[in-house]
């Protein structure tokens, strides 16, 4: 896959310090024959109250991601069409909402919670998992830690990852240094990624792209799947 | 304690982003017995955002060691190990990931140790002690970072880093603030 110019979502926030750093980058290759893409906790709770700026949302939906989780919807929706016409896996990580593996609410994080209607953490019914495609249950941050992720990609011989999913500095972003340590080479897509707050949002994907992976957009992504399709898997 | 968000972030801050980030706000502690943990850098970045950060985890080294609480070093090959020292008796364990515990022994040397919660020092913050910083949270520790002791390559990176572990998988404070409780806490 040749690699799209560095995109666009994080120029508003480079200074002198970054571009130095964005010009020292080494090159990073997301080469793969078998690719996965990875898609995490895109679950109804950070859809939650609509498309609406997260501010207006907090005080009744405190998890969503509001106007950002919307704007990322209809990208999200066109990789998966194209992963799965290009024969690429799919794998869903959501959190395991089981009471009994968590009876004392040990959070993922340090954010003051009302208990949400647990429904919420089922899957976006567009992105739905179809048949046959893998769903890993995690308890924290990272979709590796604590799952079998790591074997299921053994057993896929995958040996390239696409990640998308949320929050672009939180689980997201704990995934994809987890797979980047695993000696994945891994294709953040940036129009599949979104957080609550956007300087948070492009400074970590900043972060990854100078750091662990290469962010490419929705294009490039989808281009390359439809590519690797044409070309035929080894 | 000062205000949550009175710490090295505060410039880049909005009204908005302090909204938005609200639920996050809660008390901050170190426990006792908590381990300290020197991410050391690669020796080939250029730390240049808050450069003095070695002087700082140094004077908090120097007061954990006085208490008899475990220090760990967590080192890749380019780490300059003459910056902070370690004393012939702490463990040093080897970062194969940004995050020191994934791929290492760091887990087995704080259970061994007994260790209490975690309290993190090093560089850079963007990179190998937010890593750590999040799986530290991730396997259960109370974990802490006084905000002088780390450093990074920009400073825009370091305190979006900072901000964001603030929030969500680490109890953020200064270095005036932190020692005390380090003082006042014993194996």
């Amino acid at each position: 896959m040749t690699m799209s110019p560095a995109p666009a979502s994080w120029e508003d926030v480079l200074d002198d310090e970054l571009r130095g750093l964005l010009a020292k980058r080494p090159e990073r290759s997301i080469e793969g024959k078998r690719p996965v893409l990875v898609a995490v906790d895109l679950y109804d709770l950070v859809y939650d109250g609509g498309p609406l700026p997260v501010v207006d949302l907090m005080e009744k939906y405190p998890a969503s991601c509001g106007e950002f989780a919307w704007a990322a919807l209809p990208g999200t929706i066109e990789l998966f069409a194209a992963a799965r016409a290009a024969n690429i896996p799919i794998i869903h990580v959501t959190y395991d909402t089981r009471l009994e593996t968590d009876p004392k609410k040990y959070h993922p994080t340090n954010r003051k919670r009302r208990q949400p209607d647990l429904a919420l953490y089922k899957i976006k019914d567009e992105l739905t998992p179809q048949q046959g495609e893998l769903v890993i249950y995690k308890k924290r941050a990272s979709g590796f830690f604590g799952t079998p992720l790591s074997a299921f990609l053994n057993e896929l011989g995958a040996d390239m990852i696409y990640l998308i999913g949320e929050s672009t500095s939180g689980c997201l972003r704990a995934s994809v240094i987890e797979a980047v340590s695993y000696g994945y080479p891994v294709a953040v897509v940036e129009d599949g990624c979104f957080d609550r707050y956007p300087l948070n949002h492009k400074v970590s994907l900043l972060d990854l792209h100078l750091k662990y992976a290469t962010v490419v957009d929705l294009a490039t992504a989808t281009g390359a799947m439809r590519a690797a399709s044409t070309a035929g898997k080894a | 304690m000062r205000a949550f968000e009175d710490y090295c972030w505060r410039d880049i801050l909005t009204p908005d982003m302090t909204l938005v980030y609200s639920a996050y706000e809660r008390e901050r502690s170190v426990n006792a017995g908590s381990a300290v943990l020197v991410i050391h850098p690669d020796g080939n970045l250029d730390i240049t955002a808050q450069p003095g950060w070695a002087k700082a985890a140094q004077k908090l080294v120097d007061a954990a060691r006085a208490q008899g609480l475990p220090i760990v070093h967590s080192v890749v090959p380019g780490s300059d190990l003459s910056v902070i020292e370690p004393a012939p008796n702490e463990a040093i364990c080897q970062r194969a990931s940004d995050s020191a515990f994934l791929l290492s022994n760091l887990e087995a040397i704080l259970t061994r140790a007994r260790a209490k919660g975690v309290i993190i020092c090093g560089a850079p913050m963007s990179g190998a002690v937010r890593a750590t910083a999040v799986e530290a949270k991730s396997f259960g520790h109370k974990t802490a970072i006084a905000e002088e002791t780390i450093g990074d390559e920009a400073s825009l990176l370091l305190k979006v880093a900072l901000f964001d572990v603030a929030h969500k998988y680490a109890d953020v404070m200064s270095l005036d603030e932190m020692l005390p409780l380090v003082r006042a806490s014993s194996k």
